[in-house]
């Protein structure tokens, strides 16, 4: 085995190893100390960072991409399951950045829990999240990602239901599981497609072997698998119900790890993916619609953090266009970078809420830049790099999907609906730091408000550094694989930046507008259309339950198993057996002269049959 | 084989003889070391072939799983009846021990038969033990009714099995398993043949059961106690599955068009069943609505006829057995506690009972299949193969596996989370008894994750 192959995996099992071990030591009866938390989770994850550059190193300078298969784990006659490691560009470069989130996440839910006396257990549960994580990741075999993606699922049920004994947050918890569920069909629709058409999980015989056959269907599972996962527009409302859960599960699964995890299923199989056109331009007009429509219900939410869960959905749409512009490469891009800025924007929406004594109604916060400017700068940090400013680390991704959609012949209703979300982020972007940051209080005058303290400042100064530069580092390091448009107009040059400022003009006129009333009552239906969702949950949310109860209920449990079943099967037997019984036992009473009239009546019968 | 059933037998004079004070715990360790003695089946020599041969019981790849199963559960059932039999006088727990262990002789026996009419002797044989636990121990006066319904199905299923096994011998002149694959396959083409199929068949889809045939399932479980649900849900129920598959190979040029209508009644039940556990308010009638469900799929898988169909069945079906039994003990626990099986009256628990919660997590887990449980890989088998024989099947399987996370984790919700209602005042705290309960439960379930091949069958 080649030396690089063996650091690479080395560096994994440690890292893997790094991970469990707080896991399964917390399995002791003796209960833990309560700095457990900061003291072993925290650093396992930050060592297990460390380790992860090294591969990051090695690809770096050699280009260096492998396989491991280490063991085989199930076999029948002509299909094997095997435990394989794939380090490729995509898991190399995922792994640093997730366990550097994560490690930043971890420290601001010391912070932010330490009031809750099963800290311990919420640390815990976050590990074995980031474990499936990186199996998810790292998986170069179907069977292996399936258990990584349940396991993700899994555990984001957990985390979303952590305040257990609110209805809301069992609630949200449920119907994140039942919206991935759906997913999962498709998922695991394209497995059986293809163990039983190519006969191979491992995903480089997949490629191989797959050349040869057409593709549509089992794509289109695997597009619906990253539509229930990444909330694409249809599967979409788990995510802003998501974040009943506590502010760092946000910061974590729905923003930077987990929710990311469709997009990067269509990634990994993105050499199925790209010669099949039907699947692209799903995957496109999927993440143009997802992406508008999202930063549309994002546009009036008042509850900080569903905004940012809204920005979130409308980023995964963005990628999934880029998905569908059959650049794989580029939606990686935009994954690593959107969770730099998107975890920060999240721990500084933690941060707030703490500070405001648990409030998140946007229009009860205002002048925080005085009382928390760290926080507060921060959160513009993060409003600009994910508006697409320049040179911080949204626009190195985002630039160049817009660049990459403006180049492309594709498709121009996606196209256009892609650019009205691009400058609707900076709508909702500018909202956020108007009715927090700017203005005057307009909260409670006793509201412990207080950042100073390294817990908070370290993760987000952290995560503000990684929304500045990472994208720089990312891009100025890592070989494209398909080669960019060099060339074009100005003004498609210009077209991202230009959207976005636009939007943030009308914005601004908009914010103006509000203290000057034109019109006595606002277009309502609009403004209902974007803060009721689309109507989407209205709908979706009671009809479909509410068919599949009453299946459950009126059909399959009265009509059929109490009426039917019951009428044709024991029922029947009863009423049919009953008559005669009756009769016999009636004619049994001791009477003589119906025993004798029957004797003589088979006794003539006999006769008659013995005559003839 | 005898290793096994003297043993067994020989646990009813112990259970008589032993001193009142030991009974439970002698019992349980009698029996736990007879478990572990048969845990040496599994590894068998022979790869393919029969082991542990006797003049009329063997093993193989198919049955040690189930016979492994069945010894596994007694201790089980012994551990999950100790509380609620204590108030009984001692020679009434003694009986009641008894007819677990004979059960479990007749089990073992119908798991190692070699010829099929031992085999249907002792699947009608386990019919008595099981009544009575269903009619005597139960506690309501619905379980008389619950009683004559789970006899009167079984019963006129089997029926027919019994003809269909006689003309067997008459044409074959064998109805041993071990040579029955080879003798040339019959031309079967008059309408009597094809009733000589459903002969066969019938017995062992109403003890699947079946959806339509199934009324006697969700009665039995509800009302029988927690040994009569465990050993119903986790063995007897598999009786059905593994005769199927034995009598499958004798059945072969007919079942191909034959099986299509019962596969879709299989599937079909899938989603009706796990529709009615999204609206069940009693815990064991939710219980047993899933294990309806879970065995569909299992029908659904041997009546395919792939190799990929049978390992899924096989494998799905033990890890159905520890899992539907562990939840059926966890239903028990709050049972006990609040004397109603009613979900709503006990919610909250996660407040009060934490560890009880984990087990509760682990074990809805299992029931929703996760990757990467056992329940998972025999699930997707047999999506896998199902999907191979039709497209469409997807849209039930799939919309069956959405179905159960829904009501899997409905149940977990309803039971642990959530504000604790005020009526509860005081619940007893958990016993380690029921801690080792739940773990003998799934921790062979987690372990076999890493050896799955151990409970494949053939295809090993």
């Amino acid at each position: 085995m080649h030396l690089t192959s063996i650091m690479m995996a080395t560096s994994l099992i440690i890292i893997f190893f790094l991970l469990a071990f707080p896991v399964l030591t917390s399995f002791s009866p003796h209960p833990l100390p309560s700095n457990w938390a900061l003291t072993q989770v925290k650093t396992a994850v930050k060592w297990a960072f460390f380790i992860s550059i090294l591969p990051l190193c090695l690809f770096l300078n050699e280009d260096a991409e492998t396989i491991i298969t280490s063991w085989t784990w199930m076999n029948t006659h002509t299909f094997d399951v095997n435990i394989s490691l794939k380090f490729d560009i995509y898991s190399i470069i995922f792994t640093p950045v997730a366990l550097y989130v994560t490690w930043s996440i971890l420290e601001f839910a010391s912070w932010y829990m330490h009031a809750d006396p099963n800290m311990n257990r919420f640390f815990k549960y976050l590990l074995i999240f980031l474990i499936a994580m990186i199996i998810l990741v790292t998986a170069n075999n179907m069977f292996q990602l399936f258990i990584g993606w349940e396991g993700v699922g899994i555990m984001s049920f957990l985390l979303i239901g952590w305040w257990y004994g609110r209805a809301d947050a069992n609630t949200a918890a449920l119907q994140a599981v039942i919206y991935n569920r759906v997913g999962d069909i498709g998922l695991i629709f394209a497995m059986a497609w293809i163990a039983t058409s190519l006969n191979s999980w491992e995903m480089q015989q997949m490629f191989t072997l797959s050349k040869d056959f057409d593709l549509t269907y089992p794509l289109i599972g695997l597009i619906v698998a990253a539509t229930g996962k990444s909330a694409q527009f249809g599967l979409h409302p788990w995510l802003p119900s998501a974040m009943e859960g506590p502010t760092p599960v946000s910061a974590l699964l729905h923003s930077s790890t987990m929710v990311v995890a469709g997009i990067f299923l269509l990634i990994r199989m993105s050499p199925m993916l790209e010669n099949n056109q039907t699947a692209l331009t799903i995957c496109l007009c999927l993440g143009a619609l997802t992406t508008l429509f999202t930063a549309t219900c994002a546009l009036t939410q008042n509850d900080i953090k569903k905004i940012v869960a809204f920005s979130t959905s409308s980023q995964l749409g963005l990628m999934m266009v880029t998905i569908g512009l059959n650049q794989p490469q580029l939606a990686f891009l935009h994954i690593c970078t959107h969770a730099f800025f998107k975890a920060m924007l999240f721990l500084c929406s933690g941060s707030i809420i703490h500070s405001l004594n648990d409030e998140q109604d946007i229009r009860k916060m205002g002048g925080m830049h005085h009382l928390t400017p760290f926080t507060s700068s921060c959160l513009t940090i993060g409003s600009l790099a994910l508006t697409g400013t320049p040179f911080l680390a949204g626009f190195f991704s985002k630039d160049a999907i817009i660049e990459a959609l403006n180049t492309s012949y594709l498709n121009a209703w996606a196209l256009f609906l892609t650019l009205l979300a691009t400058s609707f982020t900076a709508i909702y972007s500018l909202r956020v730091i108007f009715f927090v940051s700017m203005g005057h209080p307009r909260f409670n005058p006793l509201s412990p408000i207080n950042e100073n303290n390294p817990t908070v400042i370290n993760p987000i100064k952290r995560l503000a550094w990684g929304s500045i530069i990472a994208g720089l580092l990312i891009t100025s390091n890592i070989t494209p694989l398909k080669t960019p448009v060099m060339s074009m107009p100005l003004l498609l040059k210009t077209a991202a930046l230009a959207v976005t400022i636009i939007g943030l003009l009308t914005a601004l006129e908009l914010a103006s507008l509000t203290n000057k009333q034109y019109k006595p009552t606002p277009k309502l239906s609009p403004h209902h259309f974007s803060n009721m969702l689309g109507f989407f949950p209205m709908v979706i949310h009671r009809l479909t339950p509410k068919l599949n109860l009453a299946l459950g209920q009126t059909i399959a449990s009265q009509t059929i198993d109490q009426t039917w079943l019951e009428k044709i099967g024991p029922k029947a037997t009863t009423t049919l057996n009953l008559p005669m019984i009756t009769t016999t036992n009636n004619i049994q009473q001791g009477m003589i002269k119906t025993y004798l009239s029957l004797f003589f009546f088979t006794f003539g019968l006999a006769l008659l049959l013995l005559l003839y | 084989m005898l290793k096994i059933l003297l043993p067994t037998i020989m646990l009813v004079p112990t259970i008589w003889a032993v001193p009142a004070k030991y009974l439970w715990s002698t019992t349980l360790s009698y029996s736990l070391i007879i478990s572990l003695i048969s845990l040496t089946w599994l590894k068998s020599s022979a790869e393919s072939g029969w082991s542990f041969l006797s003049p009329y019981m063997a093993t193989d790849p198919l049955s040690t799983p189930l016979l492994a199963l069945t010894c596994w559960l007694l201790p089980l059932m012994i551990l999950a009846s100790q509380n609620h039999t204590a108030p009984e006088p001692i020679s009434r727990q003694r009986t009641y021990i008894t007819l677990l262990t004979s059960l479990q002789i007749f089990l073992i026996m119908a798991f190692s038969a070699t010829e099929v009419i031992m085999f249907y002797i002792m699947f009608e044989a386990t019919l008595i033990p099981t009544l009575v636990i269903i009619t005597r121990w139960g506690n309501q006066t619905e379980r008389l009714n619950a009683g004559t319904y789970f006899l009167f199905y079984t019963l006129a299923g089997s029926l027919p099995l019994l003809v269909a096994l006689l003309l067997l011998q008459n044409n074959t002149g064998t109805l041993s398993l071990l040579t029955l694959q080879y003798t040339p396959s019959m031309q079967l083409s008059s309408f009597a043949d094809k009733l000589w199929w459903a002969g066969c068949l019938l017995a062992f889809l109403v003890k699947m059961p079946l959806y339509g045939a199934h009324l006697w399932l969700p009665k039995a479980h509800v009302e029988a106690p927690i040994a009569g649900s465990m050993v119903l849900a986790a063995v007897l129920l598999k009786l059905g599955g593994y005769g199927m598959m034995r009598m499958m190979i004798m059945l072969e040029p007919l079942t191909k068009e034959l099986s299509y209508p019962f596969i879709i009644f299989a599937l079909w039940g899938v989603i009706m069943t796990g529709s009615i556990c999204l609206r069940q308010t009693d815990l064991k009638s939710l219980i047993a609505y899933s294990s309806v469900s879970h065995m569909g799929l299992v029908a659904a898988g041997i009546l395919i006829q792939t190799s990929w169909g049978f390992t899924g069945a096989l494998i799905l079906m033990i890890a159905h057995g520890l899992t539907s039994s562990a939840l059926f003990c966890l239903a028990n626990t709050n049972y006990e506690r609040t004397h109603s099986r009613t979900m709503i009256l006990a919610r909250g628990l996660q407040m009060v009972l934490p560890l009880m919660t984990a087990w509760w997590f682990i074990a809805s887990l299992a029931n929703l299949a996760l990757p990467p449980l056992p329940n998972l890989m025999g699930e997707l088998m047999i999506i896998t193969s199902l999907f191979h024989w039709s497209w469409w099947t997807i849209a039930l399987t799939g919309g069956g596996t959405l179905i159960t996370a829904g009501y899997s984790l409905y149940m977990f919700l309803m039971t642990q989370r959530g504000p604790l209602p005020a009526h509860i005042i005081s619940l007893d705290p958990t016993h380690s008894r029921e801690h080792l309960l739940m773990a003998l439960h799934l921790l062979p379930l987690i372990l076999l994750i890493s050896k799955p091949e151990l409970i494949w069958g053939w295809t090993a």
